[in-house]
C-alpha cells in the first residue's frame, strides 16, 4: 500500500512540474533582460497560481497582518499567499541549498520568497542560488533611491555591505534603538555615549547586558562599540571594506581599543557580581529582562519597538527610547529575495512588487511597527503622508535625532570575524595578543 | 490512616503533573506579566477592547494562529501513522515471540537503532532522499519518516503480549474445534488488545510529538501542533499567545490517555482476561 501511494504522489508530482516548469527558464531571461513587459509576468503569476513567502513566524501582528491583508490583496492579483512560518530563516536557505544539491532547479523547488538580510544573503548569493537583479524592474521600483551617487542609496545597494545587485529588495528599514526603563532611571540620566555607560555601570553594576554574539542583535551592539572607539576617529567609514581589502592586521588596529572597552564593562554586566555574566540569547530574552527590572535600558533592532512593545505587554509601562551611542546608530535595510529555483517565479516578483507598493509598506507599518523599506523622498507628498499617518510614533526620541546619528552596518566579511574575535577574547577570555586572536579568527574563517 | 496516606499521595503526584501549568494558564491570560508581580500586572481582558490587534486566547482562536489546521494535520498524521505501524508490526512481533531464526538477536538490535541514532543525522540525510523522490512536503513523507521512530516502540510492545500470551490457548482453541477465523477473532485479538491499545496510544503520542523530522519533511508547509508551538516559542520566551498555543497542544494526549484508561479497564481487561 505505502508503494502504491508513493508511486502516486511520485506520478503526481512529475505531472505538475512538468507543464510550467520547462518556461522557467525563458522566462527568467526574458524578465531580467527587460524583454517581458509586466503584464506577461503577472499573466503568468495567475498561471501559476500560489506563492510560497518563508518569514520568521514569531510576530503575532505581523502574522496576522500576512493573513488579514497581503492574502486578500494577493487574491486580488489571482496569486494565493503561502505564508510559510518558520523558526530562523537559516532553515528555508538550508532548504533552497538542499534542493539545489539535489537538482531542482527554476519552476521546481519550494521556496518562492524569503525575508532576508546580511549572513543568510550572503549565503545565498556566495551559493550562486539567487533568481537575479530583479528588485530595480518592479514597477515599485520607482520607491527606492538606486542612484549609486546619492549616499542614501547605500541601504538599497548593500546589505552589510555586501552588493545586492537588486537580487534582493527592500522589504523594511530598521535602526539600533536603545530602551530606558523610566519606572527606574530618569529619560535624562540615560548614557548617550559609551564612556558615559561605563560611568552608570561603576554606580549600578549588573544594570545591563546585550544580546550574545553571534547573534545579530549582538553583533550591532560590538559593531557600534567598534565604530565609537575607532582610533583614527573615523567611526564606520573603514568598517565598509570588505576584509580583503583591509587585511588582517588593519582589522585588528582598528577593534581593539573596542574590543577593550568591552571586556572592561564585562565585569559590570548582568551577573558578573555573582561569577555569572549573562547574556541574553536574542530579543526575545533581552526584552524578558528588561520587562522583569533586571536590566535598565535594552538595545536592540527597532524604531517603533517602544510603541509596539508597550502596545502588546512586552515593555514596562514606562519604556522610552533613548540616544545611544552618539552618532553611531547603526542603520539597515532587511528585504524579500528570490531564490534561483523559485517554484512560481512569476508570482514571488509580483508578491516582490506588492510589497513594495506604498499601501502595503503603511499597513504592514500600521500592524506592525516595521518601518518602512521604501524611500520616503521618492514618494509624492500624499503618499508620504500616509506613510507617516501609519507610523506608531517614537516615544523619547525625534525622527531629527534618529536622523541625526545615524551610521552603516558592517561589511558582512568583517561581521564573521568580529564575531570569532567576540567569542574568542571576551567569551573564552583567551590570553593571547589580540593580533593573533584576530589573525586567528581570519584564517580558521578562511579555511 | 491507610486511606489518608493514599489521599496525600495522590495529592503529591497532582501538584507535581498540574503545576507546571499553573504559570502556563495564568499566562495564557496575561498582558504584561513581570517580575516581581506573583500575577500579571496587566490582564488580557483589560486590554482586549484596548488593542488593535487580536490578544492572547483570541489569537489563539482566531484562524491566524492556525491552531486548527495544525491539530486536525496532527490527528490524521497520527491515526494514519499508528494504521500503518500495526500492520507493519503485528506479524513482525508474532514472528520475534514465537519463532527462532538466525540473527534472531542482531536482527532486534537492528530495529532498536532509530531510537539511538539522533533524529537530525536521520532527518537531514532522508530529507536529501526525499526530495529527489518528490516525498518532500508531502503529507505521505511525514507519515514514512513518523514511522522511523514510532516502529521500534510499537514492535517491542507487541513483541512482549505475543510471549504473554504463548501458543496454548491458540491451540486450546483448535482443538476444540475453531477454525482459523475463529481463533483470530475470539482468542488472539482480544487477548492481544491491551498490548495493541497501548502500543497504538505510544505510536499516537510519539507521532504527535515529533518536531525535527516533522518540520524536515513537511519544510514548514505542512504545519502540526508541534512545529507550531516550535515557531511560537523560539524566541525563548512565553507569551501570552504562546503559552495558549502550549495548552492546546497537550489537549490530544491528554484527552488520549483518558480514553484508553477506561477502554483498557474496561473493554480489554474485562473481556480479554475474563476473571
Amino acid at each position: 500500500m505505502t508503494i502504491t501511494l508513493l508511486r502516486m504522489t511520485l506520478a503526481a508530482s512529475l505531472l505538475a512540474t512538468s507543464a510550467l516548469a520547462e518556461d522557467a527558464a525563458g522566462f527568467r531571461e526574458n524578465f531580467l533582460s527587460g524583454a517581458a513587459p509586466w503584464e506577461t509576468v503577472t499573466k503568468r503569476a495567475a498561471d501559476e497560481g500560489t506563492v510560497n513567502l518563508y518569514y520568521w513566524g514569531g510576530s503575532d501582528p505581523l502574522n496576522i497582518w500576512m493573513d488579514q491583508v497581503v492574502t486578500p490583496d494577493l487574491a486580488k492579483l489571482g496569486v494565493t499567499l503561502n505564508p510559510v512560518r518558520i523558526t530562523g530563516t537559516k532553515d528555508a536557505i538550508d532548504l533552497v541549498l538542499a534542493e539545489k544539491g539535489a537538482g531542482k532547479a527554476l519552476g521546481a523547488g519550494s521556496v518562492d520568497a524569503i525575508w532576508v538580510n546580511g549572513e543568510n544573503f550572503a549565503t545565498l548569493k556566495r551559493q550562486d542560488a539567487l533568481f537575479g537583479s530583479f528588485a530595480d524592474k518592479l514597477p515599485n521600483s520607482a520607491h527606492f533611491e538606486w542612484d549609486e551617487t546619492d549616499p542614501r542609496a547605500l541601504l538599497n545597494l548593500r546589505d552589510f555591505g555586501l552588493a545586492t545587485e537588486a537580487a534582493e529588495v527592500p522589504w523594511s528599514g530598521e535602526q539600533y534603538v536603545c530602551a530606558v526603563n523610566t519606572g527606574r532611571v530618569e529619560h535624562a540620566a540615560a548614557p548617550t555615549t559609551f564612556a558615559e555607560l561605563r560611568t552608570y555601570l561603576e554606580a549600578h553594576p549588573g544594570k545591563f547586558s546585550y544580546v550574545k554574539p553571534p547573534h545579530w542583535l549582538g553583533n550591532t551592539f560590538v559593531q557600534a562599540a567598534l565604530y565609537a572607539h575607532n582610533p583614527d576617529g573615523s567611526g564606520a567609514t573603514p568598517f565598509q571594506e570588505t576584509l580583503e581589502s583591509l587585511g588582517a592586521a588593519e582589522l585588528a588596529r582598528l577593534i581593539q581599543p573596542g574590543f577593550e572597552y568591552l571586556k572592561s564593562i564585562e565585569p559590570l554586566l548582568l551577573g558578573a557580581q555573582s561569577g555569572n555574566i549573562r547574556y541574553p540569547e536574542d530579543g526575545a530574552a533581552l526584552n524578558g529582562l528588561f520587562l522583569n527590572g533586571e536590566i535598565d535600558f535594552a538595545c536592540q533592532f527597532g524604531l517603533y519597538a517602544v510603541a509596539t512593545n508597550l502596545a502588546n505587554g512586552t515593555f514596562p509601562e514606562g519604556a522610552q527610547s533613548f540616544i545611544f551611542p552618539e552618532g553611531n546608530m547603526i542603520k539597515n535595510k532587511n528585504y524579500l529575495a528570490i531564490p534561483s529555483n523559485a517554484p512560481h517565479p512569476a508570482a514571488a516578483l509580483v508578491l516582490a512588487d506588492y510589497m513594495s507598493s506604498v499601501a502595503a509598506q503603511a499597513s504592514k507599518l500600521q500592524f506592525t511597527g516595521m518601518p518602512a523599506g521604501i524611500d520616503p523622498w521618492t514618494l509624492t507628498t500624499d503618499e508620504a503622508e500616509t506613510l507617516s499617518a501609519a507610523a506608531p510614533g517614537y516615544i523619547g526620541v525625534t525622527q531629527a535625532e534618529l536622523d541625526a546619528n545615524t551610521a552603516p552596518d558592517t561589511n558582512a566579511t568583517l561581521v564573521d570575524v568580529i564575531e570569532a574575535v567576540w567569542l574568542d577574547y571576551i567569551e573564552r577570555g583567551s590570553a593571547d595578543p589580540f593580533d593573533v586572536i584576530v589573525a586567528r579568527a581570519v584564517s580558521n574563517l578562511s579555511n | 490512616m491507610f486511606l489518608r496516606l493514599h489521599r496525600s499521595a495522590l495529592i503529591l503526584v497532582a501538584v507535581f503533573v498540574l503545576g507546571p501549568f499553573v504559570p502556563l494558564m495564568i499566562q495564557s491570560f496575561a498582558f504584561r506579566w513581570g517580575w516581581p508581580d506573583l500575577l500579571p500586572s496587566t490582564w488580557w481582558l483589560e486590554q482586549r477592547e484596548k488593542s488593535l490587534l487580536p490578544l492572547a486566547w483570541d489569537y489563539v482562536l482566531s484562524p491566524y494562529s492556525r491552531i486548527l489546521e495544525a491539530t486536525l494535520n496532527t490527528i490524521l498524521i497520527g491515526i494514519v501513522v499508528t494504521a500503518l505501524a500495526l500492520v507493519i508490526c503485528l506479524p513482525a512481533a508474532r514472528v520475534l515471540a514465537r519463532e527462532t531464526f538466525p540473527g534472531k538477536h542482531a536482527f532486534e538490535f537492528f530495529l532498536a537503532l532509530p531510537l539511538i541514532v539522533p533524529e537530525a543525522a536521520i532527518g537531514i540525510s532522508l530529507l536529501m532522499v526525499f526530495i529527489k523522490l518528490g516525498l518532500a512536503g508531502s503529507y505521505l513523507g511525514i507519515i514514512i519518516v513518523h514511522l522511523i521512530p514510532t516502529i521500534p516502540y510499537m514492535i517491542r510492545m507487541l513483541t512482549a503480549v505475543y510471549q504473554g500470551l504463548g501458543a496454548e490457548f491458540e491451540e486450546q482453541a483448535m482443538v476444540l474445534g475453531a477454525s482459523r477465523w475463529q481463533v483470530l477473532r475470539l482468542v488472539t485479538l482480544p487477548m492481544l488488545m491491551p498490548g495493541v491499545i497501548a502500543g497504538a496510544l505510544f505510536t499516537f503520542l510519539v507521532s504527535s510529538n515529533i518536531f525535527l523530522l516533522t518540520f524536515f519533511m513537511g519544510q514548514g508547509k505542512i504545519i502540526t501542533l508541534p512545529t507550531l508551538l516550535f515557531s511560537k516559542i523560539s524566541g525563548g520566551t512565553l507569551d501570552a499567545s504562546a503559552a495558549g498555543i502550549a495548552l492546546v497542544v497537550t489537549i490530544p494526549g491528554v484527552l488520549l490517555l483518558l480514553l484508553s484508561e477506561r477502554f483498557i479497564r474496561e473493554e480489554a481487561f474485562g473481556k480479554g482476561f475474563g476473571s
